[in-house]
């Protein structure tokens, strides 16, 4: 078993608090990926499960070993860097041999071992090759068959698509997820990119300012967002989050702050009892749908309305939330 | 390519920036800046080469073409003055001792020198800029006031007119810049490359010697062979701490000052030769060490 249990870990570089008791379960064989904006600590989080950083409290635990004091040798993980970290004196059958010769596999087990993952990873016709030789795409294929060919207990990726170009990334990922699914090896996954977060993750670790503020499966985060950051971080473009209006039925108390997608609004060209009235600024078409971004009461409310529909600049819109799409949010910004 | 190093030198100088020497094309303007720029180039490798030509060419003559006038340029070998010089008694022994002081030198300024430049590349202390400083302070020692209070110590402690002493003063010499030539070698290696050797299973040492070390030895080398030309150069320290193992330098100091002039030239002629032939095999590592990427 491989299920990942992070409690109460903090870290501290001097007076600056990187990771403010940070508690994290990761079930055997979850893709769990943590995602927030740079300076979150999410990075220093892989980095102290990895063993390159050390943790200033708390503790860690794989199965049921406590990995805190042991070095990152001992800790039975491998891990992919955003910058590839592919070794540029060894061919790429040595990188991927690497973690193999130095526990002392047999010769016959290591020349398997690196063929397959090299097949896996599609560089199999590469081995004899250098770093220097190859694209960024295929060191970063050389990086994951290096960490698939240890059969670690759990895979850290920081960043692994980060410094590919946007169309690689898409095809990494794609490939990404096939491969680590089948290898059924429970990963950790850092990204700031939401959408690769959604695509990937089994679950979702949302971190800001060194906190969890919300682990969840990405349907949760994404429709119930635990925290206005949440909302406003993830979905392109974020959740609306506007004071609550007179004239729609808000059935809680003590709402602060209502959160609705710019897609769960429901539109009348008149008006209508329920609805309030909102003034149409910029129109964006985006292909399957066009993005409003209008005004109601001094406040900015995006919309996304179906393409074909005729919205002139400076038109009025009525508008309501759909059914059971809005959330409702307190004082400090948590959902209620 | 042009690393970032070169673009901003060559935009400091402004009026050189969209000169190209090697153009054809020939606007008065760009004639009168090629004119300039050929003309320091010549003056720049007359500065370094003629010396060089002029010992060599010496080195090579009879005494009587040394001596007499005119001089010519193509004089013809005659390797009657270098044969004199080399099996004139001591020669060889000032020339054994200076190799292996610079041997000494060489391994102490590496075994010192790159552990500390890689503590500068890796780590974080406290007083590490104070630290570089001190480094870069201990050049700006003159010799010559080291050099006495050092012969006293050596005397007492016992280590003086020996090899192994004259390279702790070499080594003091070659030091800073092979803590800083390392360090910067060490630098330029990704830190990535080192934590993914510990996370596949190398402790701190094995991932330096599997993957640092190889990565960074051809730059080590070259720092070696300088701590090793600085200590084969140094004339002064050798001088004064050696009295019966004398260095070549010391050696040609000592006895060439009242030789013929041939003589003076086949010892500086042994002298250079060697010293330029290890910095011309390290060129591109001092180059790129010095920041000037040798693309």
């Amino acid at each position: 078993m491989s299920d990942i249990r992070i409690e109460k870990v903090r870290k501290q570089f001097g007076n600056l608090e990187i990771l403010k008791s940070v508690d994290l379960e990761i079930k055997d064989k979850e893709f769990v990926v943590l995602l927030g904006p740079s300076g979150c600590g999410k990075s220093t989080l892989l980095r102290i499960i990895a063993g390159l950083e050390t943790e200033s409290s708390g503790t860690i635990r794989i199965g049921d070993r406590v990995i805190n004091s042991l070095p990152p040798k001992s800790r039975r993980i491998a891990m992919v860097f955003q910058n590839y970290a592919v070794f540029p004196h060894m061919t790429v059958f040595e990188n991927i041999a690497f973690g193999l010769r130095m526990r002392k596999d047999s010769e016959e087990h290591i020349q398997r071992k690196v063929k397959e993952t090299a097949e896996l990873m599609h560089i199999e016709n590469r081995l004899t090759h250098y770093s220097g030789q190859l694209s960024g795409g295929q060191r970063q294929r050389v990086s994951v068959a290096r960490a698939l060919a240890m059969e670690p207990e759990v895979l850290l990726m920081d960043e692994p698509l980060s410094n590919l170009d946007a169309l690689l990334r898409l095809e990494m990922r794609a490939e990404l997820k096939t491969v680590l699914s089948a290898s059924n090896t429970t990963t950790i996954y850092v990204t700031h990119d939401q959408v690769e977060a959604m695509s990937l993750a089994d679950r979702i670790a949302v971190m800001n300012g060194g906190r969890i503020e919300q682990y969840d499966v990405p349907t949760e985060i994404y429709h119930n967002p635990a925290t206005e950051f949440v909302g406003s971080f993830i979905g392109n473009p974020p959740m609306n989050f506007i004071a609550p209006k007179a004239g729609w039925n808000i059935s809680k108390n003590q709402v602060n702050k209502l959160g609705v997608r710019p897609e769960d609004f429901d539109v009348r060209f008149e008006p209508q009892e329920g609805f309030i009235k909102t003034n149409v600024l910029i129109k964006e078409l985006l292909g399957s749908h066009q993005q409003l971004t209008t005004k109601a009461d001094g406040e900015m409310i995006r919309i996304n309305i179906p393409s074909d529909l005729q919205v002139p600049n400076g038109s009025d819109l009525f508008i309501r939330p759909a059914d059971d799409k809005v959330r409702f949010y307190d004082q400090a910004g948590h959902i209620m | 390519m042009k690393s970032p190093v070169a673009n901003s030198a060559s935009a400091q100088v402004q009026g050189l920036a969209r000169f190209n020497p090697f153009s054809r094309r020939l606007s008065p303007q760009n004639n009168a800046w090629r004119w300039l720029f050929w003309a320091g180039v010549s003056i720049l490798i007359l500065w370094v080469l003629a010396p060089i030509g002029l010992l060599i060419i010496n080195a090579i003559s009879t005494p009587a073409q040394v001596n007499g006038w005119p001089k010519s340029i193509a004089p013809g070998i005659h390797t009657d003055t270098l044969m004199f010089f080399w099996n004139y008694n001591g020669v060889i022994s000032a020339l054994i001792n200076s190799i292996l002081a610079a041997v000494f030198t060489m391994i102490i300024a590496i075994l010192l020198g790159a552990p500390a430049g890689y503590a500068l590349a890796r780590f974080v202390f406290r007083g590490m800029t104070t630290y570089k400083m001190i480094i870069v302070m201990s050049r700006a020692f003159p010799m010559p006031l080291l050099a006495l209070p050092l012969a006293v110590i050596f005397i007492q402690v016992g280590i003086d007119d020996s090899l192994i002493g004259l390279a702790f003063v070499h080594a003091t010499l070659a030091l800073p810049f092979s803590v800083l030539i390392t360090s910067s070698l060490f630098m330029g290696i990704p830190v990535e490359l080192e934590e993914a050797a510990w996370t596949m299973g190398c402790d701190r040492w094995q991932a330096f010697r599997k993957v640092v070390l190889p990565l960074a030895a051809p730059g080590i080398a070259a720092s070696a062979v300088f701590a090793f030309v600085i200590s084969w150069n140094e004339v002064f320290a050798s001088a004064i701490l050696t009295v019966q193992n004398r260095t070549l330098t010391a050696f040609l100091v000592q006895s060439l000052a009242e030789s013929p002039a041939e003589i003076k030239f086949a010892g500086g002629l042994v002298l250079v030769v060697p010293a330029l032939l290890f910095l011309f095999a390290i060129r591109k590592y001092l180059f790129s060490m010095w920041g000037i990427s040798n693309r």
